[in-house]
């Protein structure tokens, strides 16, 4: 039966492949399935809250957690009965030495996600000993696939003449000097419980140097190192931008929704985040809110940024692990799920290759941002998180080293060795 | 322990002169042993069992996640090195004593001026609100300090409006967020939370200080200071230093506030033992090195409260 | 320095317990305000809405499940408090009978717990808990909270049991049966105010226990209010106004509890910071 589905899929594309799907799915049986979302993104609750129209017998019973406790908690839940069905993982590199996550390799031949773009399901894949990522079985999906870059306040780049968006590392310098210069804020960026400069920081070191060494990484490559005399250069350029005072004085004590709140109120020229905030913003902003790629060193320089998975596994302890797949399926080939994916969480929805992304209303911040996903696409320049490195990289290294440097404790050398340490450290465990 | 081994080693051989007395008070030995054993059971059970395992994990290395028979292995006393050597930990021991400081000397201040100016019971309405109100932090979840002192320190909170209002607009700052202030900043929090105790404490204790003392003292001529130096000071010592004891363990074991206002932060600045125990064991995986660090903190905090229990102690008898 | 003391003296200490008193009230004043501005907003300081958001406190009676939350936390404490009580009980009266050898070494066990941080403990307790397939249930709080308790509620109970003249428990001349009667008809009665200080006290700290339903329980409906508080937090803490109005719900039955027998629970903490 696999084998059929399995050349169905390949065979026929997209229609039939959710014949396919279907034959693998939550029964008729009354199923709930247990999950554990990351407070402040309506879009899994809301793909949730669709599946349950579509198949009633299905209902979710969610626990919301922010990110910093929904780092902290993940490996406890996943390590005892009644893990889990469905989670949000910031990491899964750790969860997978483990064995807390479980193998997606029979799922992805019965539901034929081999018909997905490969570089999307790159990120989720993993040696069975946990390292290195990238190759091996695959250990998550996706619900969407993100893209990161610079969101800009129109209305106060008209103030200081920014009409367009920068085209080099230099021209954003400028701008940012002009709002300083005009009392704006140039950046509104969070730095509180976790740290929101890694946003800008791996930005930076995209323009620095390649994404590839990064990437090498964050998938714990032998022998890989932060600690390059290009990211040294990113971090120096970043520790100018902290002592121009670019960033908010008390970044430290703004949090991720401080943020949010305060740019959509209007304070802050940029913020460097994710194209799963373009609903809300254009929502909030309406047209006076604009995005773009962070800007290579030379104009028509190779771009490059993070952009990764939302990412989301199955506990291998779990009690529902088929249904969990079935829905993570669902999310990526049903038209009404994908339409729901892009218009709330405005990421690229991923599924077949060969499915068109739901159209967008021409110029919409959602479709800026899909078409900066193609951009990055063309220059392979997509990256992960370095906070997603190991699992307790952001928690033990980036965020406190970043919070020091904001406070003026920590300079760019140091950080970069400090983490590199804690890199090498928690890989040695 | 000596007269543990004696009791139970000689009871049966020891002569018994008077057979019945004797039956009775073993009868009453027994009864009351029986007595204490549900209590003694569930101790052992939920205290010392698990206190004994923490030795063990200490000596460990583990994941926390495998068997520990399969995945941890030994590692003798490097946990322990570990805690009293790394860079970091140090400093969040560290961070845990200056909290103490902050729990211990505002609401012990303030109270021993409260009372000293009092210098009676507090009665009448003005003194039950007085009780009521300054109890109230005593009485609600630790969380809920945090949340209410959270909102207090925000950029946009009260804190910070009083200071724009009074024209220090220089001073502003995201104060749980700054290297210098946020470890004080928490500590206030505490303080606000044991103000209350400490001075209706230090209330209560003055005012069973004999009067005839301050007539005495006022009698050989005595100033303020001097009363307080030598009559209030020496009569509130015991009350000052179950305000210290009180003060301390809440500070070495703070867990709730500190997870609810900073999560540690910025930098390691906030981070204490207990959140750090909570992190390494189950966020970390480092159930070994957060068991060491749960012993060290155990012995701490019995360091810091003999002393003063045993100098309360003597001046008692 | 001459002059007139005692007037000066009143009007200091008077000023000084209204600031006092005010800087008391002062979070939960800012809490009421920002929990009156409108949902999903981000209010500023203290400032009295101009049209307060009193639905705050129905939406956030409603996320919350408080209904599940409170029967939870009371069903815990309903769990704790008797069985912890009557232990001690039981413990301090057979403490305080014991007068061999022994039971100073029975004792000395009790009263080194008495500064242990939960903290030391909690990592085995986890374990432990989930070997007897108690996690994300009431009793993985209840049990270990019993036994943590014990420290305290022992020495507070021997303490009571020792004040008592010992003319009035010859309790040497009966037998089996009809001692467990003499506890219960005499000793007990006499102890009623000493149970009573002990049963505040450990209904207060079993309210506000955190530590262990942070680890032990991830379902906030099986929480104490703490715990659920905690997890309010958690996945509202995005949202000022309903943060703040939940907080305000969840402190609420202390401190009403609180309001109306201020006088016991006064008397309760005091003693109890003196015992302990």
């Amino acid at each position: 039966m696999t084998t059929t589905k399995l050349i169905a899929g390949l065979a026929l594309g997209a229609s039939a492949l959710a014949t396919a799907a279907a034959a693998q799915d939550c029964g008729s049986d009354p199923v709930t399935l247990n999950a554990y979302f990351e407070t402040g993104f309506p879009l899994p609750t809301e793909l949730a809250t669709e599946f349950t129209n579509q198949y009633p017998n299905v209902t979710f019973d969610i626990r919301e957690d922010q990110f910093a406790n929904l780092m902290e908690n993940t490996p406890r839940l996943l390590s005892q009965d009644g893990a889990p069905d469905l989670v949000r993982l910031p990491s899964i590199s750790d969860l997978v030495t483990n064995g807390l996550l479980m193998n997606l390799d029979g799922y992805y031949e019965d539901f034929g996600w081999d018909s997905f773009p490969e570089g999307n399901l790159v990120q989720l894949r993993i040696d069975e000993s946990g390292r290195p990522r990238g190759v091996g079985s695959l250990y998550a999906m996706g619900l969407n696939y993100s893209t990161t870059g610079v969101f800009w306040n129109k209305d106060l780049g008209a103030e200081i003449g920014l009409t367009e968006a920068p085209t080099t590392l230099a021209e954003l310098d400028a701008a940012m000097a002009a709002a300083k210069e005009a009392g704006i804020q140039p950046i509104m960026q969070w730095n509180k419980e976790t740290a929101g400069l890694a946003f800008p920081l791996q930005n930076l070191m995209g323009v620095y140097g390649d994404p590839e060494p990064i990437n090498a990484w964050i998938f714990q490559q032998e022998g890989a190192t932060i600690d390059t005399p290009e990211n040294l250069e990113a971090a120096e350029h970043l520790e100018d931008w902290i002592e121009a005072g670019y960033f908010p004085s008390d970044a430290n004590a703004v949090d991720y929704f401080t943020m949010m709140s305060r740019f959509t109120g209007g304070e802050g020229l940029f913020m460097f985040n994710g194209d799963w905030e373009s609903a809300n913003l254009q929502n909030s902003m309406g047209s006076s809110v604009g995005f773009f790629l962070m800007p290579p060193m030379e104009e028509g320089g190779r771009h490059a940024t993070m952009s990764s998975p939302l990412t989301f596994g199955i506990g291998a302890n779990a009690a529902n692990p088929d249904c969990a797949a079935f829905f993570l399926d669902w999310v990526a080939t049903n038209e009404t799920a994908r339409e729901i994916n892009v218009a709330v969480g405005g990421s690229n929805p991923g599924g077949p290759a060969d499915m068109a992304i739901p159209p967008q209303e021409e110029g919409s911040l959602i479709s800026q941002t899909l078409a900066a996903g193609q951009v990055i696409g063309a220059d392979n320049g997509a990256m992960d998180f370095i906070a997603n490195a190991t699992g307790a990289i952001f928690a033990a290294g980036w965020t406190p080293e970043l919070q020091k440097m904001v406070g003026g404790q920590q300079d760019p050398a140091g950080l970069l060795a400090d983490v590199q340490e804690e890199y090498e450290d928690q890989l040695a465990r | 322990m000596t007269h543990l081994e004696n009791s139970t080693a000689g009871a049966p051989v020891a002569p018994a002169p008077r057979p019945a007395a004797s039956r009775r008070a073993k009868a009453q030995r027994r009864a009351m042993i029986l007595f204490i054993a549900p209590a003694f059971l569930i101790y052992a059970a939920f205290v010392f069992v698990p206190l004994g395992m923490s030795v063990y994990y200490s000596l460990l290395r583990w994941d926390g996640i495998g068997e520990i028979a399969t995945s941890a292995r030994f590692y003798g006393l490097r946990n322990y090195i570990e805690v009293l050597t790394d860079d970091d930990l140090l400093q969040i021991i560290g961070n845990a004593f200056q909290l103490a400081l902050w729990f211990t000397i505002p609401p012990v201040c303030l109270g021993l001026a409260v009372a000293s100016a009092i210098r009676s019971q507090m009665a009448g309405r003005f003194g039950t609100a007085t009780r009521t109100i300054l109890f109230l932090p005593q009485v609600i979840p630790l969380v809920a300090a945090g949340i209410a002192w959270s909102w207090m320190y925000d950029s946009y909170g009260v804190v910070n409006q009083f200071l724009r209002w009074v024209g220090l607009e220089s001073w502003t700052r995201g104060w749980l967020g700054d290297f210098t202030y946020a470890l004080p900043a928490v500590g206030i929090i505490g303080a606000w939370v044991l103000l209350g105790l400490c001075t209706m404490l230090l209330v209560t204790g003055i005012a069973r200080i004999d009067g005839s003392l301050y007539e005495a003292a006022k009698l050989d001529g005595a100033r303020p200071r001097h009363e307080f130096r030598f009559v209030t000071l020496p009569g509130l010592k015991n009350e000052i230093g179950i305000c210290i004891t009180v003060t301390i363990i809440q500070a070495l074991s703070s867990f709730d506030i500190v997870y609810i206002a900073t999560a540690g932060g910025p930098g390691i600045e906030t981070t204490v033992p207990g959140l750090e125990i909570y992190r390494l064991a189950f966020a970390h995986r480092q159930v070994g090195l957060a068991s060491a660090l749960a012993i060290v903190l155990m012995i701490l905090v019995l360091a810091c409260v003999l002393p003063i229990q045993w100098a309360l102690r003597d001046r008692n008898k | 320095m001459t002059f007139p003391r005692l007037r000066t003296n009143a009007l200091f200490a008077r000023g000084l317990i209204v600031l006092l008193m005010i800087v008391t009230l002062l979070p939960f004043l800012s809490m009421l305000s920002a929990a009156l501005a409108p949902s999903g907003s981000y209010p500023s300081g203290l400032e009295w809405p101009s049209d307060p958001a009193w639905g705050n406190f129905a939406k956030a009676w409603q996320v919350a499940n408080m209904t599940e939350l409170m029967t939870s936390s009371v069903l815990i404490v309903l769990g704790t408090v008797p069985a912890a009580v009557l232990f001690a009980t039981m413990a301090g009266f057979g403490l305080a009978k014991l007068t061999t050898k022994r039971s100073a070494w029975f004792y000395l066990v009790f009263v080194i717990g008495l500064t242990l941080p939960f903290e030391a403990v909690i990592t085995p307790l986890y374990f432990e808990v989930r070997e007897l397939g108690l996690l994300n249930t009431r009793g993985a709080i209840i049990l270990p909270l019993i036994g943590l308790y014990m420290p305290f509620s022992v020495f507070w109970m021997r303490a009571h049991f020792l004040s008592i003249p010992q003319d009035l428990s010859e309790a040497s001349q009966l037998d089996g049966a009809r001692r467990w009667q003499e506890f219960w008809m005499v000793q007990v009665p006499l102890a009623r105010p000493a149970i009573m200080s002990l049963s505040i006290l450990l209904f207060l700290w079993t309210w506000n226990q955190f530590l262990l339903p942070v680890v032990l329980v991830q379902e906030p409906t099986r929480r104490t209010m703490a715990g659920a508080l905690g997890a309010f937090q958690g996945q509202w803490g995005t949202d000022i106004p309903l943060l703040c109005a939940g907080s305000l719900i969840i402190l609420a039955p202390t401190v009403i509890l609180f309001l109306i027998f201020q006088r016991q629970f006064v008397a309760a903490l005091l003693q109890g910071a003196v015992k302990g």
